[in-house]
């Protein structure tokens, strides 16, 4: 939808046509239910490392924040209500060779507008290893990293987030590619 | 969280050597927390890699994943995907709309919440 500026002749897109204010949004909503606020982590300085070798040569991570079917736990098929059952809590890892059956029925993604049906959707392995029979990527790492979405900020980072360091670093991969659910 | 998470783990992994891009829906928060490079589709949560059966659309959106990895000048990169999910993007109006939810609603969110809570609890404190 597209409206005309008044006094100019340029078609703007509708205002309601941004990046969703997802901070914002969830911070009134769950205040409307009687909860404190939310505190997002917020950094001023933020690292970089140049990547190292050329992304054709270079072996690549996928980290995901999907989680591993397990049928005795409720629905957590396409459109399934949120699992807080299907929750996992330490940081796991799967053979890239074939196609784990992960999922994300944990996890508060957009049930109104999209069910989750198709894997390729949330996990970027097929097209992945599309990248690396391509030689677009030098080759996938051999495992891909499962990160448990923990409220604690403080179990993300002194637990989680030196847990994934350890298990790319044994993986050899100079380089990942990060993909919430 | 979701994008929380990998937020956090990227500005880890980064820190100790390990080159990062995100793929993600969610670009304030992830732009909050501040990452090295940063894919941001403009799709519905859960669509991070693409949209659903459309493997053009998930090779473009990790295409430009990889552009991002290996062009990045400098931290806090972000580019966004020209693809869209429809013509008038109303489906971002909807997300935790407050103005759609009586009072009733709004007390059985709450009870819901709770109880999707007490589930996540005893889960953690099991595990």
């Amino acid at each position: 939808m597209t409206t005309t500026a008044p006094e100019t002749n340029a078609a703007f897109a509708a205002e309601h046509d941004v990046p969703i204010p997802y901070m914002q949004r969830t911070r009134d909503y769950y205040l409307a239910l009687g909860y404190s606020p939310y505190r997002w982590a917020h950094f001023v300085e933020v690292p970089f490392t140049p990547l190292r070798t050329p992304l054709g040569q270079a072996r690549v991570a996928l980290i995901t924040t999907a989680a591993p079917f397990q049928p005795e736990l409720g629905d957590q098929g396409p459109g399934a209500a949120y699992n807080a059952a299907a929750k996992f809590y330490q940081v796991y890892s799967a053979s890239t060779e074939s196609v784990p059956d992960l999922r994300i029925s944990h996890v508060g993604y957009d049930r109104l507008h999209t069910s989750a049906a198709d894997i390729n959707s949330y996990l970027p392995l097929a097209r992945m290893k599309d990248a690396a029979a391509a030689g677009r990527i030098g080759a996938l790492g051999p495992r891909l990293h499962g990160a448990p979405t923990n409220r604690s900020h403080r179990v993300t980072t002194e637990t989680d987030c030196p847990e994934l360091l350890r298990r790319c670093r044994e993986d050899g991969v100079a380089a990942a590619v990060l993909v919430p659910s | 969280m979701c994008h929380q998470t990998v937020s956090l783990a990227a500005r880890h992994l980064e820190a100790h050597g390990i080159s990062t891009v995100i793929m993600g829906c969610a670009k304030d928060i992830v732009e909050h927390c501040g990452v090295p490079r940063f894919l941001f589709s403009d799709f519905p949560l859960g669509n991070s890699a693409g949209r659903p059966f459309d493997v053009e659309s998930q090779a473009q959106t990790l295409a430009l994943a990889l552009r991002v990895l290996e062009s990045a000048p400098a931290a806090r990169t972000t580019l966004q995907s020209p693809l869209r999910w429809n013509a008038d993007g109303s489906w971002k109006l909807d997300y935790l709309d407050l103005t759609k939810l009586s009072p009733e609603k709004i007390a059985a969110r709450r009870k819901e919440f709770d109880e999707v809570k007490t589930v996540a609890r005893a889960k953690r404190e099991a595990s």
